[in-house]
């Protein structure tokens, strides 16, 4: 039986369930909706979570730990012959698991016939052309261990699937029963209930972590093969980054240092521009401005933040940095050397993040009671002091936050580094020189031509990942002074 | 499914009702998914692209199959994804602007990818071209680039610091104007051949080389070290694509930039080009071997998905098919150079020939 | 406040009528309108910008909505079609038939300068594939006269707009000087006109010597279903995440590390996103490639931490007070939540969602490991759920592609791909606009 019939059956027995327990509910209260603990349709909905939940976890558990049980069973199986030299144990589980898939399709196609696929002694010959037939993918002919091995394989995935479908079902019958017969009119249903779905709000919450866990499983093993063939002190504390092409071998420098140097510099750059703009502009559309000018100046900033970070990374190169050029070039004050440099793209990825500072603290700055602002304007205060002394002050977590973000989106962000600020890596004060960012450097060692299994294109990983922890240190770091500012208050 | 989710949605567990609902679509459509996948899928090179583009329209406006996906990300990252494993979820063909190395086969052969089919599908030129309305910028040497943009230089007979300010500097008949070039990044491909053929080439004709080695420098290191060029600006890197050296180069009328031939021939109205050791870059020029800085472009077929995924095979053959990558065909027509061995490359097509097994 | 309190101890003051100006007041009236005006000359800066980057978006991709257009009567014989049928590249065949068409029309009319068959393929973008497909849906039209509008090439669309001109011209195999005089004859002929590029509109990618067939029509519909996908699943789980957060969650180290988690999140690079995707959804999960499916999961991680933390600020800002009187008349802490809360903070979860969903439609990055970043042509899907599987390519990604392209004809359409991407951005802001007007209010 196929999982989403599975899902739809589990679905079909809480909705029934959450009807039948909201009737008996209101059996049970006589009709009087004032004898119940809860409103009646908390009864139903306890009817229908309890069935349809402890359901769908075991399904997500079953479907995860069937495959490593029946893999451990069958690998098991393979004898040790059939692992030819220069090959693995693993290698050939997966033709096994391609076999064993294919003969699932072959047969769901009806090209080849339940008996066939399950026949221990099959002619090969045969099976592998019904397979291909099939349009299935197979690699070379199939030996009789793997088709073996293939065929215990998909019986004992069937055999768990049935076992899987029957004790599902039945345990959402059980869930539904079960909470069905506790449904009376003292039955607290509203406790259960809000108690179950405040966990799946912390599953939804919990995401965010399977997120950070697949990310780090992504980039893990790539980043240890690079660290095998490149020095990890080099790589954390080296001051020169020079890849080479890959052709010439061994001489690539690769220090992350101005890298991230290049990152923080053109990050402060961006937030120099886009904090005070987007604060103030916030500040003036919530305070001040009509509702009408609010109504378009706000969305209007906010198509900034959804323009193609290609526009911008052009409008760096052939606009920005020429016109910096002119005045801070040769023919002015002599600064700047080309037009690709920290300051263009600083410049420009700050009018990217105003939309970030802007809208976030705007929403936030609204959201501050009405009765402050009046309590200071009875004391005298004017709009301007209202603002920075009581409206700011009770914002700031908020603005904080708005701000974290907008840096963040200034770390992540590759096409206006690229074009605006250059492809070299250099440690160097002068905000007129032409930097680059780690992102911009993932980027450019991931899509390269390098041979895959070098250092040059495995740094990105590493690169990667050392990003990674480095921000999430400066996050922990983040949540500690927030942590400590707080307590004093409370 | 709708009604039940109606119901439901008038309830506080709202929340909870929209994610099993899209737990729901995500499992209704990932069961469609067991439907085969009936495209050739590509991915790699970005050099390749161009011309894989012009394969792939052709291939699906001329035949029954569905048009092929050609993704790009560079030679790495395809090759990577082809070295992956054997399956309808892997690609089945990988561009590159380079042979793929052998540590690379091991890690395909590692994965189960053992039969990989190599083909050669003809030759890329690199030109030097500068602004249309810029100074005259017509003839290079290998040895001016390099005195240009390398990092330690022959000055006065003995081994210096690049500190050359301008061409004419070091080549009377250059212009006198502001050194400014735009390399490929050492990310591209095209950067080794850079390498190799232009400042390889002009680091020894320049005596730079000898020099060095005179210096107390084995020939390996001397031969890195020519590689280097200088970091004081005058040389830029571009990580981009060949549109963003146009539009450096549109910006800095002095600006010689590196493109490739067919990318060049598609802006003459933008872009002057430069002779190499005196020879015009051309398609003809190329295929004889009269300009210098070219190299081969391939695609590399996995054997296991031939006869698998459909139309794989025949999108191979239609790509190297005389009408497509021979001399008059689009591909030329675009500004590949033709391969004048295109016949064996045929041939081993349509035997099957793949790597390592006497081809 | 405190400044207020501490002038009016100061004895003196009191003696000056309140109603007159001292010194110290103009101060602060100076101050008050500095104040003003800083927040003017803000968001006149972020339009200023906006305008700058509208007016360069605006006047760089207008001229993609018009195409060149070569229009001529041309009769396919079944024999014809055989024949062209029976050889490799058949549209190439098609495309020769209907040269020597029209160069005998030309002949016919007798135009004043000289035609030749190669020079007539100059001026013709790639058309066989367009005649070849019109023919093979519709075989009864074979022995009829049709009239067809097929592209010119991309130099000769270039002359009529301005981009390619006497002057600038150089010989090429692409376009020699003196085939404008032919161009300018045909002009006046009516042969070649001007016309509005539906195929732009509507159409899906083309090779890259084919800039008059590319159109951005499948990738839109690729962007659609991925935008679906996003809402539908970042939308509730980024709600539901934020409400636990802010209104449920303990004090606990599980708690703090779902926060520390999202926060990273949202600094991590958009390409890893893409390589987890790649890890995930194709290598793990053996989801198709290049489909908008994938994408819209890739996506979804990466806006998830934009709306929640929005949604967690605009939660935050609901005043205590809201939720102390539904839990005075007896509401439970979920109920006064989501009966109270959630809808007073919808505004401010609107813009989180809408600036993380802007981010989403406008991202490249992620796309380039999961296959839809290059060249996806296979049109539009066969049906709603195809839609979600079946390789296609997105907006964003469209529009970096041509934009790398060497024919200046593909720059021009990357800027036109631009504006329908502002199109649907603008939309979206829209929508958002009105429903933020419906709930919005201030306390």
């Amino acid at each position: 039986m196929p999982v989403l019939w599975l899902i739809l059956i589990v679905i079909a027995i809480s909705a029934v369930g959450f009807v039948s327990g909201r009737s008996r509910a209101m059996q049970s209260a006589g009709g009087e909706i004032r004898n119940l603990h809860s409103l009646p349709n908390f009864y139903g909905a306890n009817v229908a979570l309890k069935a349809a939940i402890p359901a769908f976890g075991l399904l997500v558990l079953w479907l995860l730990a069937q495959p490593l049980f029946v893999n451990s069973q069958v690998s098991g199986m393979i004898p040790d012959t059939a692992i030819k030299d220069g090959s693995s144990r693993s290698l050939v589980m997966a033709e096994v698991r391609r076999t064993a898939a294919g003969l699932d399709a072959a047969v769901a196609q009806g090209q080849m016939t339940e008996q066939v696929a399950r026949n221990a002694n099959a002619d090969i010959a045969e099976i592998t052309q019904g397979l291909k037939d099939a349009g299935q993918v197979v690699t070379s002919e199939i030996t009789q261990p793997i088709l073996n091995a293939a065929q215990s394989y998909r019986s004992m995935n069937a055999k768990g699937h049935w076992v899987m479908s029957i004790v599902l079902v039945l345990l959402a019958l059980a869930g539904a029963v079960v909470s069905w017969r506790q449904t009376r009119s003292d039955y607290r249903a509203r406790n259960v209930v809000e108690k179950g779905v405040s966990v799946l709000l912390l599953a939804a919450a919990s995401i965010a972590v399977l997120t950070t866990v697949g990310i780090v499983l992504s980039l893990v093993f790539n980043t240890w093969e690079f660290f095998k063939l490149y020095p990890a002190s080099e790589f954390f504390f080296g001051l020169t980054w020079s890849p080479s092409f890959s052709g010439r071998g061994g001489s690539s420098a690769l220090g992350i240092l101005p890298l991230l140097w290049g990152t923080f510099y053109i990050s402060l750059v961006a937030l120099l521009v886009a904090v005070p703009i987007g604060l103030f502009a916030a500040i003036y559309l919530s305070e001040y401005a009509s509702p009408r000018v609010r109504a378009v100046a706000k969305p209007l900033l906010e198509i900034l933040a959804g323009i193609p970070t290609i526009v911008y990374g052009l409008f760096a190169l052939l606009t920005v940095g020429p016109l910096l050029l002119s005045v801070f070039g040769d023919d002015g004050l002599g600064w700047m050397k080309a037009g690709t440099a920290v300051m263009t793209a600083g410049l420009v990825m700050g009018v990217m993040l105003i939309p970030f500072v802007s809208s976030l603290s705007d929403d936030i700055i609204n959201a501050v009671p009405q009765a402050m602002r009046d309590g200071s304007y009875g004391l005298g205060a004017t709009q301007s002091e209202t603002i920075r002394q009581v409206v700011l002050p009770a914002a700031l977590p908020g603005i904080v936050g708005a701000i974290l973000l907008a840096a963040s989106r200034a770390i992540g962000e590759t096409m206006i580094v690229v074009l605006g600020a250059g492809a070299a890596a250099r440690l160097s004060l002068n905000p007129f020189e032409a930097m680059t960012t780690v992102t911009a450097k993932i980027v450019s060692q991931l899509t390269g031509d390098a041979d895959f299994a070098s250092p040059e294109a495995l740094v990105a990983f590493a690169l990667g990942m050392t990003l990674f922890i480095l921000t999430l240190g400066l996050n922990v770091f983040a949540l500690y002074i927030v942590r400590k500012y707080r307590e004093q208050y409370e | 499914m709708g009604m039940i989710a109606k119901i439901f949605l008038k309830e506080t567990e709202m929340s909870f009702v929209k994610l099993s609902a899209s737990a729901l679509a995500i499992a209704a459509v990932s069961a469609t998914t067991a439907a085969a996948r009936d495209n050739v899928q590509v991915a790699g090179s970005s050099t390749v692209l161009p011309y894989a583009s012009i394969v792939a329209e052709l291939f699906g406006e001329n035949t029954d199959f569905p048009t092929p996906v050609v993704e790009s990300g560079g030679s790495s990252a395809g090759l990577k994804r082809f070295c992956e494993g054997v399956g309808e979820n892997t690609i089945d063909v990988a561009n590159a602007s380079r042979a793929i190395r052998e540590k690379e086969v091991k890690a395909c052969a590692e994965n189960g990818v053992t039969d990989i089919m190599e083909v050669r599908i003809g030759y890329d030129g690199i030109v030097f071209a500068s602004q249309q309305s810029g100074p005259e910028f017509t003839a290079f040497q290998p040895a001016d680039i390099y005195n240009a943009i390398g990092a330690k230089v022959m000055k006065d007979g003995a081994l210096a610091d690049n500190s050359y300010n301008s061409w004419a500097e070091f080549n009377g008949e250059l212009p006198d104007v502001e050194i400014a070039m735009f390399i490929p990044g050492t990310k591209h491909g095209t950067r080794e051949v850079f390498e190799d053929k232009v400042l390889l080439a002009g680091c020894e004709s320049t005596g730079a080389m000898e020099a060095m080695i005179a210096g107390g420098m084995s020939e390996d290191d001397a031969e890195d070290a020519c590689l280097d060029v200088r970091t004081d600006g005058k040389s830029v890197d571009i990580d981009g694509d060949y549109t963003e050296t146009l539009a450096r180069i549109d910006t800095n009328k002095n600006g010689i930039g590196v493109f490739g031939l067919a990318f060049y021939e598609n802006n003459t109205d933008k872009l002057k080009v430069a002779t190499m050791g005196g020879v015009a870059p051309s398609t003809e020029t190329i295929a004889s071997g009269e300009y210098p800085v070219s190299r081969p472009l391939f695609f590399y077929v996995k054997k296991a998905h031939i006869g698998v995924i459909p139309g794989l095979k025949e999108y191979a053959q239609f790509f190297t098919a005389d009408e497509i990558a021979g001399g008059s065909g689009p591909l030329a027509n675009y500004g590949l150079v033709a391969d004048p061995e295109l016949k064996e490359t045929q041939d081993e097509i349509a035997n099957e020939v793949t790597l390592g097994s006497g081809s | 406040m405190t400044d207020a309190s501490m002038q009016n101890a100061e004895p003196g003051r009191h003696s000056v009528s309140l109603m007159a100006t001292d010194e110290h007041t103009r101060k602060r009236a100076r101050a008050e309108k500095r104040f003003r005006a800083y927040g003017i000359v803000a968001i006149a800066t972020g339009l200023f910008f906006l305008v700058v980057l509208f007016t360069s978006i605006l006047k760089e991709g207008i001229p993609a909505f018009t195409r060149t257009v070569v229009s001529v009567d041309f009769t396919l014989t079944e024999q014809q079609r055989e024949e062209s049928e029976g050889v490799l590249l058949k549209t190439k065949a098609y495309s020769d038939l209907f040269i020597t068409a029209l160069k005998s029309k030309l002949d016919e009319r007798g135009l004043n300068t000289e035609v030749d068959e190669v020079a007539i393929e100059r001026l013709l973008g790639k058309v066989g594939g367009t005649i070849r497909t019109f023919y093979t849906q519709n075989p009864d039209k074979i022995g009829e006269q049709i009239e067809f509008d097929l592209a010119a090439s991309s130099r000769v669309d270039g002359y009529f707009k301005g981009r390619v001109s006497r002057d600038t011209i150089q010989d090429s195999r692409f376009l020699q000087k003196s085939d404008l005089e032919l161009v300018d004859a045909l002009e006046e002929a009516g042969i070649i006109k001007q016309a509005f590029n539906w195929p732009f509109i509507t159409g899906a990618d083309s090779g890259v010597d084919n800039p008059g067939g590319a159109g951005i029509g499948a990738s839109v519909i690729g962007s659609f279903f991925m935008m679906l996908v996003v809402l539908g699943l970042s939308l509730p789980i980024g709600v539901a995440a934020s409400i636990y957060l802010e209104e449920f969650a303990p004090r606990n180290r599980f708690t703090d590390l779902i926060e520390v988690n999202i926060s990273n999140l949202a600094a991590v690079p958009s390409i890893v996103f893409g390589i987890l995707g790649l890890a995930v959804f194709i290598q793990f999960m053996h989801l198709p490639q290049s489909a908008p499916l994938v994408g819209g999961l890739v996506l979804t991680l990466m806006t998830l931490p934009t709306i929640i933390i929005s949604t967690r600020a605009s939660l935050k800002a609901v005043p205590p007070s809201i939720r102390d009187a539904a839990l005075g008349v007896g509401a439970s802490k979920m109920q006064a939540v989501f009966h109270h809360v959630l809808p007073l903070a919808a505004p401010g979860i609107l813009t989180g969602t809408i600036i993380g969903l802007a981010q989403a439609l406008g991202e490249t990055a992620p796309l380039l490991l999961i296959g839809m970043v290059g060249f996806v042509a296979r049109g539009y899907p066969d049906g709603f759920l195809a839609g979600f599987t079946e390789p296609n390519s997105a907006m964003p990604a469209q529009i970096y592609t041509w934009a790398a392209r060497a024919d200046a004809g593909f720059y021009e359409k990357a800027w036109g791909g631009i504006i329908i991407l502002l199109m649907f951005l603008l939309t979206m802001n829209i929508i958002a606009i009105i429903l933020r007007r419906r709930f919005e209010r201030r306390w």
